[in-house]
Protein backbone atom coordinates (compact mmCIF):
# COMPACT_ATOMS: atom_id res chain seq x y z
CA UNK A 1 0.00 0.00 0.00
CA UNK A 2 1.41 3.79 -0.84
CA UNK A 3 1.95 5.64 1.73
CA UNK A 4 0.64 9.43 1.38
CA UNK A 5 3.05 11.62 -0.28
CA UNK A 6 4.20 15.21 0.33
CA UNK A 7 1.61 16.91 -2.13
CA UNK A 8 -1.09 14.84 -0.47
CA UNK A 9 -0.22 15.72 3.26
CA UNK A 10 0.06 19.09 1.69
CA UNK A 11 -3.42 19.22 0.29
CA UNK A 12 -4.88 17.67 3.35
CA UNK A 13 -3.89 20.34 5.57
CA UNK A 14 -5.29 23.25 3.02
CA UNK A 15 -8.73 21.18 3.34
CA UNK A 16 -8.40 20.44 6.66
CA UNK A 17 -10.14 23.37 8.07
CA UNK A 18 -13.12 22.86 5.40
CA UNK A 19 -15.49 21.22 7.88
CA UNK A 20 -15.79 24.35 9.27
CA UNK A 21 -17.81 25.28 6.41
CA UNK A 22 -20.38 22.91 6.96
CA UNK A 23 -22.92 23.97 10.21
CA UNK A 24 -24.34 20.31 10.64
CA UNK A 25 -21.04 19.12 11.24
CA UNK A 26 -19.87 21.98 13.92
CA UNK A 27 -23.34 23.22 14.83
CA UNK A 28 -23.44 20.36 17.15
CA UNK A 29 -26.79 19.31 17.68
CA UNK A 30 -26.02 15.86 18.13
CA UNK A 31 -25.20 14.93 21.81
CA UNK A 32 -21.93 12.91 20.36
CA UNK A 33 -20.14 14.04 17.17
CA UNK A 34 -20.74 12.83 14.37
CA UNK A 35 -18.22 11.23 12.16
CA UNK A 36 -20.35 11.18 8.34
CA UNK A 37 -19.01 8.29 6.13
CA UNK A 38 -22.35 8.09 4.14
CA UNK A 39 -21.11 10.79 1.98
CA UNK A 40 -21.59 8.71 -1.66
CA UNK A 41 -25.48 8.36 -0.49
CA UNK A 42 -25.22 12.15 0.14
CA UNK A 43 -23.21 14.89 1.15
CA UNK A 44 -23.85 17.76 3.91
CA UNK A 45 -23.68 20.99 2.23
CA UNK A 46 -21.63 23.88 3.27
CA UNK A 47 -22.92 27.52 4.27
CA UNK A 48 -22.33 28.87 0.89
CA UNK A 49 -24.67 26.76 -0.80
CA UNK A 50 -27.70 26.89 1.94
CA UNK A 51 -26.79 30.58 2.10
CA UNK A 52 -26.95 30.80 -2.16
CA UNK A 53 -30.57 29.47 -1.53
CA UNK A 54 -32.10 31.26 0.82
CA UNK A 55 -30.50 34.78 -1.10
CA UNK A 56 -32.12 33.27 -3.96
CA UNK A 57 -35.98 33.41 -2.26
CA UNK A 58 -34.77 36.83 -0.22
CA UNK A 59 -33.34 39.04 -2.96
CA UNK A 60 -34.40 37.82 -6.56
CA UNK A 61 -36.87 35.34 -6.67
CA UNK A 62 -38.88 35.24 -9.41
CA UNK A 63 -40.20 32.87 -12.32
CA UNK A 64 -37.37 32.16 -15.21
CA UNK A 65 -38.14 32.52 -18.90
CA UNK A 66 -41.12 33.79 -18.31
CA UNK A 67 -41.59 37.32 -16.85
CA UNK A 68 -41.28 40.77 -18.67
CA UNK A 69 -40.20 42.87 -15.33
CA UNK A 70 -36.87 43.15 -13.81
CA UNK A 71 -37.39 41.00 -11.04
CA UNK A 72 -38.21 38.56 -13.49
CA UNK A 73 -35.26 38.85 -15.53
CA UNK A 74 -32.59 38.79 -12.74
CA UNK A 75 -34.37 35.68 -12.02
CA UNK A 76 -34.00 34.28 -15.49
CA UNK A 77 -30.31 35.88 -15.43
CA UNK A 78 -29.14 33.98 -12.70
CA UNK A 79 -30.51 30.82 -14.02
CA UNK A 80 -28.60 31.05 -16.77
CA UNK A 81 -25.80 32.35 -14.78
CA UNK A 82 -25.96 29.12 -12.71
CA UNK A 83 -26.15 26.65 -16.15
CA UNK A 84 -23.23 28.29 -17.19
CA UNK A 85 -21.19 27.75 -14.06
CA UNK A 86 -22.12 24.06 -13.95
CA UNK A 87 -21.45 23.63 -17.95
CA UNK A 88 -18.27 25.10 -17.14
CA UNK A 89 -17.38 23.25 -14.39
CA UNK A 90 -17.84 19.52 -16.30
CA UNK A 91 -16.33 21.21 -19.40
CA UNK A 92 -19.31 21.63 -21.73
CA UNK A 93 -18.44 23.60 -25.11
CA UNK A 94 -21.39 25.35 -24.33
CA UNK A 95 -23.90 26.14 -21.02
CA UNK A 96 -27.08 24.93 -24.11
CA UNK A 97 -25.63 21.63 -23.69
CA UNK A 98 -26.39 21.32 -19.59
CA UNK A 99 -29.59 20.44 -19.21
CA UNK A 100 -31.41 20.65 -15.52
CA UNK A 101 -32.71 17.26 -14.24
CA UNK A 102 -34.28 16.50 -10.62
CA UNK A 103 -31.60 13.76 -10.28
CA UNK A 104 -28.67 11.93 -12.34
CA UNK A 105 -31.86 9.24 -12.01
CA UNK A 106 -33.97 11.61 -13.92
CA UNK A 107 -30.94 12.40 -16.49
CA UNK A 108 -30.69 8.67 -17.20
CA UNK A 109 -33.73 7.89 -17.93
CA UNK A 110 -34.25 11.22 -19.99
CA UNK A 111 -31.61 9.95 -22.49
CA UNK A 112 -33.29 6.24 -22.54
CA UNK A 113 -36.44 7.25 -23.11
CA UNK A 114 -35.81 10.80 -25.49
CA UNK A 115 -32.55 9.24 -26.83
CA UNK A 116 -32.52 5.62 -26.79
CA UNK A 117 -36.52 4.58 -27.57
CA UNK A 118 -35.91 6.61 -30.52
CA UNK A 119 -32.55 4.79 -31.50
CA UNK A 120 -32.75 1.02 -30.78
CA UNK A 121 -34.32 -1.54 -33.11
CA UNK A 122 -34.23 -4.96 -32.49
CA UNK A 123 -31.28 -6.82 -32.68
CA UNK A 124 -29.14 -3.58 -31.58
CA UNK A 125 -26.87 -4.03 -28.45
CA UNK A 126 -27.15 -1.61 -25.34
CA UNK A 127 -23.97 -2.34 -23.14
CA UNK A 128 -24.05 -1.68 -19.38
CA UNK A 129 -21.01 -2.76 -16.44
CA UNK A 130 -21.98 -5.43 -13.71
CA UNK A 131 -20.73 -2.78 -11.16
CA UNK A 132 -23.88 0.03 -12.30
CA UNK A 133 -26.47 1.64 -10.24
CA UNK A 134 -29.80 0.29 -10.56
CA UNK A 135 -30.50 3.69 -12.31
CA UNK A 136 -28.20 2.96 -14.82
CA UNK A 137 -29.55 -0.59 -15.45
CA UNK A 138 -33.23 -0.14 -14.87
CA UNK A 139 -34.16 2.31 -17.83
CA UNK A 140 -32.20 -0.02 -19.92
CA UNK A 141 -33.42 -2.84 -19.10
CA UNK A 142 -37.01 -1.50 -20.19
CA UNK A 143 -35.84 0.39 -22.80
CA UNK A 144 -34.26 -2.97 -24.63
CA UNK A 145 -37.23 -4.96 -23.86
CA UNK A 146 -39.51 -2.48 -25.54
CA UNK A 147 -37.25 -2.75 -28.56
CA UNK A 148 -36.48 -6.05 -28.60
CA UNK A 149 -32.66 -4.80 -28.16
CA UNK A 150 -30.34 -7.00 -26.25
CA UNK A 151 -29.12 -5.78 -23.35
CA UNK A 152 -25.29 -6.67 -22.31
CA UNK A 153 -23.19 -7.02 -19.10
CA UNK A 154 -18.92 -5.84 -18.95
CA UNK A 155 -18.22 -7.69 -16.33
CA UNK A 156 -15.41 -7.10 -13.80
CA UNK A 157 -12.02 -8.69 -13.87
CA UNK A 158 -11.21 -10.93 -10.18
CA UNK A 159 -10.01 -7.82 -8.63
CA UNK A 160 -13.23 -5.90 -9.59
CA UNK A 161 -11.99 -3.59 -12.17
CA UNK A 162 -13.82 -3.66 -15.87
CA UNK A 163 -12.79 -6.31 -18.19
CA UNK A 164 -13.75 -4.34 -20.85
CA UNK A 165 -11.14 -5.81 -22.96
CA UNK A 166 -12.82 -9.15 -22.69
CA UNK A 167 -16.23 -7.58 -23.55
CA UNK A 168 -16.87 -9.84 -26.56
CA UNK A 169 -18.53 -7.65 -29.43
CA UNK A 170 -18.30 -3.92 -26.85
CA UNK A 171 -17.41 -1.93 -30.59
CA UNK A 172 -19.35 -4.04 -33.36
CA UNK A 173 -21.68 -2.71 -34.95
CA UNK A 174 -24.85 -4.33 -33.21
CA UNK A 175 -23.75 -1.84 -30.53
CA UNK A 176 -25.96 1.46 -30.57
CA UNK A 177 -24.86 2.65 -26.94
CA UNK A 178 -22.67 2.38 -23.95
CA UNK A 179 -23.80 3.19 -20.44
CA UNK A 180 -21.19 3.15 -17.86
CA UNK A 181 -20.45 4.95 -14.21
CA UNK A 182 -17.19 6.91 -13.69
CA UNK A 183 -16.90 5.45 -10.32
CA UNK A 184 -18.66 2.29 -8.67
CA UNK A 185 -20.95 3.50 -5.90
CA UNK A 186 -20.41 -0.01 -4.10
CA UNK A 187 -16.74 -0.63 -4.90
CA UNK A 188 -15.08 2.83 -5.73
CA UNK A 189 -13.66 1.77 -8.42
CA UNK A 190 -12.53 4.17 -11.11
CA UNK A 191 -13.16 3.18 -14.64
CA UNK A 192 -11.22 4.06 -17.91
CA UNK A 193 -14.10 5.68 -19.29
CA UNK A 194 -11.67 7.57 -21.36
CA UNK A 195 -10.34 4.68 -23.44
CA UNK A 196 -13.99 3.52 -23.44
CA UNK A 197 -14.70 6.70 -25.14
CA UNK A 198 -11.77 6.67 -27.37
CA UNK A 199 -12.60 3.52 -28.88
CA UNK A 200 -16.63 3.50 -29.37
CA UNK A 201 -15.80 7.22 -31.24
CA UNK A 202 -14.03 5.45 -33.72
CA UNK A 203 -16.96 2.83 -34.45
CA UNK A 204 -19.33 6.02 -33.87
CA UNK A 205 -20.91 4.10 -30.66
CA UNK A 206 -22.37 7.14 -28.28
CA UNK A 207 -21.56 6.31 -24.54
CA UNK A 208 -23.19 7.64 -21.20
CA UNK A 209 -21.32 8.54 -18.27
CA UNK A 210 -22.85 8.32 -15.09
CA UNK A 211 -20.32 10.11 -13.28
CA UNK A 212 -22.88 11.00 -9.92
CA UNK A 213 -20.17 9.50 -7.86
CA UNK A 214 -17.01 10.87 -9.13
CA UNK A 215 -17.94 14.83 -9.93
CA UNK A 216 -17.72 15.68 -6.14
CA UNK A 217 -13.96 13.77 -6.15
CA UNK A 218 -12.43 14.25 -8.93
CA UNK A 219 -11.75 16.39 -12.19
CA UNK A 220 -14.57 15.66 -14.53
CA UNK A 221 -14.25 17.25 -18.39
CA UNK A 222 -16.52 15.91 -20.89
CA UNK A 223 -14.33 17.28 -24.21
CA UNK A 224 -11.47 15.15 -21.96
CA UNK A 225 -13.55 12.34 -21.70
CA UNK A 226 -15.35 12.55 -25.06
CA UNK A 227 -18.62 11.03 -23.74
CA UNK A 228 -21.83 11.95 -25.69
CA UNK A 229 -23.73 12.20 -22.16
CA UNK A 230 -23.31 12.65 -18.41
CA UNK A 231 -25.07 12.53 -16.12
CA UNK A 232 -25.00 14.00 -12.14
CA UNK A 233 -26.46 15.20 -8.93
CA UNK A 234 -25.84 18.21 -6.83
CA UNK A 235 -26.66 16.44 -3.25
CA UNK A 236 -23.42 14.08 -3.89
CA UNK A 237 -21.12 17.52 -4.74
CA UNK A 238 -22.36 19.47 -1.69
CA UNK A 239 -25.16 20.93 -3.49
CA UNK A 240 -29.09 21.06 -2.64
CA UNK A 241 -31.09 17.85 -3.26
CA UNK A 242 -33.79 18.08 -6.14
CA UNK A 243 -31.25 19.21 -8.85
CA UNK A 244 -29.27 17.57 -11.21
CA UNK A 245 -27.62 17.95 -15.00
CA UNK A 246 -27.35 15.89 -18.09
CA UNK A 247 -24.71 17.06 -20.20
CA UNK A 248 -24.85 15.97 -23.94
CA UNK A 249 -23.47 16.82 -26.95
CA UNK A 250 -25.37 18.90 -29.45
CA UNK A 251 -26.03 16.14 -32.15
CA UNK A 252 -27.45 13.80 -29.40
CA UNK A 253 -29.48 17.12 -28.20
CA UNK A 254 -30.73 17.65 -31.86
CA UNK A 255 -31.66 13.99 -31.86
CA UNK A 256 -33.68 13.34 -28.27
CA UNK A 257 -36.78 13.84 -27.44
CA UNK A 258 -38.29 15.77 -24.65
CA UNK A 259 -39.34 13.63 -21.44
CA UNK A 260 -41.73 16.20 -19.93
CA UNK A 261 -44.56 18.48 -22.52
CA UNK A 262 -45.77 21.51 -21.28
CA UNK A 263 -45.04 24.91 -20.45
CA UNK A 264 -41.87 26.70 -21.39
CA UNK A 265 -40.60 23.71 -23.93
CA UNK A 266 -42.44 25.06 -26.82
CA UNK A 267 -41.78 27.36 -29.83
CA UNK A 268 -45.40 27.58 -31.38
CA UNK A 269 -48.64 25.44 -30.01
CA UNK A 270 -51.57 24.82 -31.63
CA UNK A 271 -54.66 23.03 -30.42
CA UNK A 272 -53.60 20.26 -33.23
CA UNK A 273 -49.53 20.45 -33.31
CA UNK A 274 -46.90 21.51 -31.48
CA UNK A 275 -43.22 22.65 -31.92
CA UNK A 276 -40.51 22.00 -29.87
CA UNK A 277 -38.26 25.25 -28.07
CA UNK A 278 -34.42 25.34 -28.77
CA UNK A 279 -32.56 23.11 -26.43
CA UNK A 280 -31.75 23.08 -23.08
CA UNK A 281 -35.47 24.42 -22.28
CA UNK A 282 -36.87 21.57 -24.81
CA UNK A 283 -35.94 19.48 -21.70
CA UNK A 284 -37.03 21.74 -19.14
CA UNK A 285 -40.55 21.84 -18.96
CA UNK A 286 -42.54 23.21 -16.32
CA UNK A 287 -41.18 26.35 -13.99
CA UNK A 288 -37.80 26.16 -13.55
CA UNK A 289 -36.07 25.15 -9.96
CA UNK A 290 -34.52 28.36 -9.73
CA UNK A 291 -33.33 28.80 -6.00
CA UNK A 292 -31.69 25.08 -6.21
CA UNK A 293 -29.76 25.79 -9.33
CA UNK A 294 -28.37 28.44 -7.43
CA UNK A 295 -27.48 26.16 -4.76
CA UNK A 296 -25.58 24.08 -7.59
CA UNK A 297 -23.86 26.95 -8.85
CA UNK A 298 -22.69 28.00 -5.61
CA UNK A 299 -21.59 24.41 -4.89
CA UNK A 300 -19.46 24.39 -7.77
CA UNK A 301 -18.10 27.34 -6.71
CA UNK A 302 -17.13 26.26 -3.64
CA UNK A 303 -15.21 22.96 -5.07
CA UNK A 304 -13.32 25.19 -7.50
CA UNK A 305 -12.30 27.42 -4.60
CA UNK A 306 -11.37 24.63 -3.02
CA UNK A 307 -9.73 22.97 -6.03
CA UNK A 308 -10.39 19.77 -7.41
CA UNK A 309 -6.82 18.23 -7.91
CA UNK A 310 -6.65 18.99 -4.17
CA UNK A 311 -9.90 17.52 -3.07
CA UNK A 312 -9.14 14.40 -5.23
CA UNK A 313 -5.41 14.15 -3.31
CA UNK A 314 -7.46 15.09 0.23
CA UNK A 315 -10.10 11.93 -0.51
CA UNK A 316 -7.54 9.57 -1.90
CA UNK A 317 -5.17 10.14 1.21
CA UNK A 318 -7.84 8.96 3.53
CA UNK A 319 -9.13 6.29 1.59
CA UNK A 320 -5.54 4.65 1.64
CA UNK A 321 -4.88 5.36 5.15
CA UNK A 322 -8.34 4.06 5.49
CA UNK A 323 -7.87 0.61 3.59
CA UNK A 324 -4.62 0.33 5.62
CA UNK A 325 -5.99 0.59 8.89
CA UNK A 326 -8.90 -1.68 7.69
CA UNK A 327 -7.03 -4.32 5.91
CA UNK A 328 -5.68 -5.42 9.12
CA UNK A 329 -8.70 -5.95 11.16
CA UNK A 330 -9.06 -9.79 11.66
CA UNK A 331 -12.14 -11.17 9.74
CA UNK A 332 -12.48 -8.39 7.55
CA UNK A 333 -12.86 -8.44 3.93
CA UNK A 334 -12.32 -5.36 1.39
CA UNK A 335 -14.65 -5.29 -1.68
CA UNK A 336 -11.89 -5.13 -3.67
CA UNK A 337 -8.98 -6.59 -1.94
CA UNK A 338 -6.48 -4.04 -0.66
CA UNK A 339 -4.08 -3.30 -2.85
CA UNK A 340 -6.98 -2.21 -5.78
CA UNK A 341 -7.04 1.18 -6.41
CA UNK A 342 -9.95 3.19 -5.63
CA UNK A 343 -12.08 6.57 -5.29
CA UNK A 344 -13.60 7.25 -1.84
CA UNK A 345 -15.63 4.16 -1.15
CA UNK A 346 -14.78 1.36 0.72
CA UNK A 347 -16.73 -1.34 1.20
CA UNK A 348 -16.41 -4.15 3.40
CA UNK A 349 -17.71 -7.61 4.83
CA UNK A 350 -17.12 -8.86 8.45
CA UNK A 351 -16.75 -12.26 9.50
CA UNK A 352 -19.84 -13.61 11.72
CA UNK A 353 -21.40 -10.06 11.83
CA UNK A 354 -23.82 -8.96 9.65
CA UNK A 355 -23.69 -5.45 7.58
CA UNK A 356 -26.68 -3.83 9.32
CA UNK A 357 -25.67 -4.74 12.84
CA UNK A 358 -22.32 -3.07 11.83
CA UNK A 359 -23.83 0.04 10.94
CA UNK A 360 -25.88 -0.27 13.70
CA UNK A 361 -24.04 -0.17 15.89
CA UNK A 362 -21.61 2.36 14.37
CA UNK A 363 -24.74 4.24 14.27
CA UNK A 364 -24.85 4.23 17.70
CA UNK A 365 -21.23 5.43 18.15
CA UNK A 366 -21.85 9.05 15.74
CA UNK A 367 -20.50 6.92 12.50
CA UNK A 368 -22.90 7.17 9.75
CA UNK A 369 -22.19 4.38 7.43
CA UNK A 370 -24.32 2.62 4.79
CA UNK A 371 -25.05 -1.33 4.82
CA UNK A 372 -27.30 -2.87 2.30
CA UNK A 373 -26.58 -3.69 -1.49
CA UNK A 374 -26.57 -0.13 -2.52
CA UNK A 375 -28.92 0.06 -5.56
CA UNK A 376 -26.14 -2.59 -6.91
CA UNK A 377 -28.16 -6.09 -6.22
CA UNK A 378 -26.36 -7.72 -9.59
CA UNK A 379 -22.66 -6.57 -8.57
CA UNK A 380 -23.36 -8.15 -4.75
CA UNK A 381 -25.31 -11.26 -6.52
CA UNK A 382 -22.09 -12.06 -8.59
CA UNK A 383 -19.65 -11.47 -4.96
CA UNK A 384 -22.19 -14.11 -3.56
CA UNK A 385 -23.35 -10.97 -0.86
CA UNK A 386 -26.64 -10.09 0.27
CA UNK A 387 -24.93 -7.00 1.71
CA UNK A 388 -22.08 -4.93 2.90
CA UNK A 389 -21.07 -2.07 4.75
CA UNK A 390 -19.65 0.87 3.07
CA UNK A 391 -17.89 4.22 4.33
CA UNK A 392 -17.71 6.62 2.18
CA UNK A 393 -15.24 9.73 2.32
CA UNK A 394 -15.70 13.29 1.57
CA UNK A 395 -13.72 16.75 2.16
CA UNK A 396 -14.85 17.38 5.27
CA UNK A 397 -13.37 14.09 6.63
CA UNK A 398 -10.36 13.89 9.22
CA UNK A 399 -8.38 10.84 10.49
CA UNK A 400 -10.33 11.41 13.52
CA UNK A 401 -13.39 9.70 11.27
CA UNK A 402 -11.09 6.79 10.64
CA UNK A 403 -10.47 6.12 14.32
CA UNK A 404 -14.04 6.48 14.89
CA UNK A 405 -14.79 4.10 12.31
CA UNK A 406 -12.12 1.55 13.38
CA UNK A 407 -13.39 1.75 16.88
CA UNK A 408 -16.86 1.14 15.83
CA UNK A 409 -15.80 -1.73 14.49
CA UNK A 410 -14.32 -3.42 17.49
CA UNK A 411 -17.21 -2.71 19.56
CA UNK A 412 -18.97 -4.52 17.07
CA UNK A 413 -16.74 -7.46 16.94
CA UNK A 414 -16.64 -7.31 21.01
CA UNK A 415 -19.45 -7.43 20.92
CA UNK A 416 -20.62 -10.43 18.65
CA UNK A 417 -17.68 -12.50 19.10
CA UNK A 418 -17.98 -12.22 23.22
CA UNK A 419 -20.85 -15.25 25.17
CA UNK B 1 -24.78 3.51 25.35
CA UNK B 2 -27.79 3.49 23.02
CA UNK B 3 -26.08 -0.03 21.71
CA UNK B 4 -26.74 -1.63 25.03
CA UNK B 5 -30.42 -1.54 24.68
CA UNK B 6 -31.26 -2.95 21.11
CA UNK B 7 -28.68 -6.02 21.81
CA UNK B 8 -30.23 -6.87 24.84
CA UNK B 9 -28.70 -10.15 26.03
CA UNK B 10 -31.21 -12.76 25.12
CA UNK B 11 -31.16 -10.81 21.52
CA UNK B 12 -27.90 -11.47 21.10
CA UNK B 13 -28.16 -15.26 22.45
CA UNK B 14 -30.51 -16.34 20.35
CA UNK B 15 -28.95 -14.33 17.15
CA UNK B 16 -25.53 -16.68 17.91
CA UNK B 17 -27.41 -19.84 18.46
CA UNK B 18 -30.71 -19.75 17.05
CA UNK B 19 -33.52 -21.73 17.77
CA UNK B 20 -35.19 -24.54 15.25
CA UNK B 21 -32.86 -23.53 12.23
CA UNK B 22 -31.88 -25.65 9.92
CA UNK B 23 -33.31 -28.03 7.06
CA UNK B 24 -37.25 -28.03 6.45
CA UNK B 25 -37.28 -30.90 4.99
CA UNK B 26 -40.70 -33.16 5.39
CA UNK B 27 -42.69 -29.56 6.36
CA UNK B 28 -46.12 -29.46 5.16
CA UNK B 29 -45.75 -25.90 3.60
CA UNK B 30 -42.80 -23.75 4.18
CA UNK B 31 -43.07 -19.85 3.11
CA UNK B 32 -40.01 -17.09 1.94
CA UNK B 33 -39.89 -13.49 3.14
CA UNK B 34 -37.23 -11.25 2.22
CA UNK B 35 -36.18 -7.88 2.58
CA UNK B 36 -35.39 -6.09 -0.69
CA UNK B 37 -33.54 -3.33 1.49
CA UNK B 38 -30.81 -6.05 2.72
CA UNK B 39 -31.64 -8.70 0.80
CA UNK B 40 -32.21 -10.84 3.97
CA UNK B 41 -33.76 -13.59 3.32
CA UNK B 42 -35.79 -16.59 5.85
CA UNK B 43 -37.68 -19.41 4.62
CA UNK B 44 -40.58 -20.55 7.53
CA UNK B 45 -41.36 -24.53 7.18
CA UNK B 46 -44.67 -25.51 9.46
CA UNK B 47 -44.95 -28.63 10.76
CA UNK B 48 -48.05 -29.49 11.54
CA UNK B 49 -50.07 -32.04 13.69
CA UNK B 50 -54.34 -32.12 12.67
CA UNK B 51 -55.17 -28.21 13.51
CA UNK B 52 -51.68 -27.96 15.85
CA UNK B 53 -47.88 -26.81 14.29
CA UNK B 54 -46.38 -29.44 16.17
CA UNK B 55 -42.91 -26.96 14.87
CA UNK B 56 -41.66 -24.27 13.43
CA UNK B 57 -38.17 -24.13 12.31
CA UNK B 58 -36.75 -21.69 9.92
CA UNK B 59 -33.85 -21.17 7.33
CA UNK B 60 -32.01 -18.63 5.69
CA UNK B 61 -29.57 -15.26 6.44
CA UNK B 62 -30.02 -12.07 7.59
CA UNK B 63 -28.64 -9.87 10.48
CA UNK B 64 -28.71 -10.59 14.65
CA UNK B 65 -32.22 -9.08 15.13
CA UNK B 66 -34.07 -11.30 12.12
CA UNK B 67 -31.91 -14.31 12.85
CA UNK B 68 -33.08 -13.45 17.17
CA UNK B 69 -36.95 -12.82 16.05
CA UNK B 70 -37.37 -15.98 13.77
CA UNK B 71 -35.70 -18.09 16.89
CA UNK B 72 -37.69 -16.12 18.86
CA UNK B 73 -40.91 -16.80 16.71
CA UNK B 74 -40.18 -20.24 15.96
CA UNK B 75 -40.27 -21.01 19.72
CA UNK B 76 -43.37 -18.81 20.42
CA UNK B 77 -45.75 -20.68 18.33
CA UNK B 78 -44.57 -23.84 18.10
CA UNK B 79 -47.01 -25.89 19.95
CA UNK B 80 -49.99 -23.67 19.15
CA UNK B 81 -53.33 -23.94 16.87
CA UNK B 82 -53.20 -22.33 13.55
CA UNK B 83 -55.64 -19.41 15.32
CA UNK B 84 -53.11 -18.85 17.73
CA UNK B 85 -50.38 -18.59 16.03
CA UNK B 86 -51.97 -16.67 13.58
CA UNK B 87 -53.46 -13.91 16.19
CA UNK B 88 -49.74 -13.72 17.38
CA UNK B 89 -48.69 -12.85 13.79
CA UNK B 90 -51.42 -10.00 13.67
CA UNK B 91 -50.41 -8.70 17.66
CA UNK B 92 -46.55 -8.57 16.40
CA UNK B 93 -47.60 -6.54 13.58
CA UNK B 94 -49.60 -4.10 15.63
CA UNK B 95 -46.84 -3.95 18.36
CA UNK B 96 -44.26 -2.53 15.17
CA UNK B 97 -46.74 -0.72 13.12
CA UNK B 98 -45.19 3.03 13.76
CA UNK B 99 -47.33 5.32 15.21
CA UNK B 100 -48.74 3.06 17.21
CA UNK B 101 -48.69 4.34 21.39
CA UNK B 102 -46.74 2.85 23.96
CA UNK B 103 -50.03 1.10 25.41
CA UNK B 104 -49.15 -2.26 22.91
CA UNK B 105 -47.58 -4.21 24.79
CA UNK B 106 -45.53 -7.00 23.56
CA UNK B 107 -47.83 -10.40 22.49
CA UNK B 108 -45.96 -12.76 24.89
CA UNK B 109 -43.54 -11.84 27.64
CA UNK B 110 -40.71 -14.25 25.84
CA UNK B 111 -40.91 -11.99 23.24
CA UNK B 112 -39.76 -8.86 25.46
CA UNK B 113 -36.43 -8.66 24.07
CA UNK B 114 -37.24 -7.56 20.87
CA UNK B 115 -38.89 -4.38 22.28
CA UNK B 116 -36.06 -2.43 22.70
CA UNK B 117 -35.87 -3.13 18.26
CA UNK B 118 -39.15 -0.57 18.41
CA UNK B 119 -37.39 2.25 18.89
CA UNK B 120 -35.48 1.35 15.72
CA UNK B 121 -38.00 2.15 12.55
CA UNK B 122 -35.01 0.89 10.22
CA UNK B 123 -35.17 -2.28 11.74
CA UNK B 124 -38.64 -3.24 12.01
CA UNK B 125 -38.55 -5.53 8.83
CA UNK B 126 -35.76 -6.96 10.38
CA UNK B 127 -38.25 -7.93 13.15
CA UNK B 128 -41.29 -9.02 10.99
CA UNK B 129 -39.52 -11.03 8.43
CA UNK B 130 -40.31 -14.10 9.52
CA UNK B 131 -43.83 -13.33 11.34
CA UNK B 132 -44.70 -12.51 7.40
CA UNK B 133 -43.58 -15.58 6.17
CA UNK B 134 -44.98 -17.45 9.12
CA UNK B 135 -48.50 -15.89 8.63
CA UNK B 136 -48.52 -16.53 4.86
CA UNK B 137 -47.99 -20.23 5.50
CA UNK B 138 -50.65 -20.44 7.97
CA UNK B 139 -52.78 -18.68 5.04
CA UNK B 140 -51.79 -21.23 2.24
CA UNK B 141 -52.51 -24.12 4.87
CA UNK B 142 -55.11 -26.45 3.10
Amino acid sequence: MLAASGSERHAAERLAGCSADFPLLTDAQQEQSLHYLDNAATTQKPRAVIAAISECYQEYYATVHRGLYPLAEEATRRYEQARQQIAGFVGAAAPSQLIFTRSTTEAINMVAYGWARTHLSAGDHVWVTRMDHHANLLPWQRVCREAGARLRVIELREDGTLDWQAAEGLFDRHTRLIALCQVSNVLGIVNPVQEICEQAALRGIPVLVDAAQSVAHMPVDVEALGCDFLAFSAHKMYGPSGIGALFARPERLAEMEPLLLGGGMVDRVTLDDSSWADYPSRFEAGSANLADAAGFAAAVAYLNQLGMDRIHGHVSALTRRALDSLAAVPGLQLLPQAGVDRSGIISFTLDGIHPHDIAQIAGERGVALRAGHHCCQPLLQSLGLAATVRASFAIYNTEADIDALLSAIDAARRLFESG
Amino acid sequence: MATDTLYKDILLEHSRHPRNKGELEGADVVCRGSNPRCGDEVEVGLFMQGERLQSVRFRGRGCSVCMASSSLMTEAVSGRSRSEARDLCQQMQAWFTPGDGADVAEPLPALGALEAVRGYPARRRCVLLSWEALSEALASLP
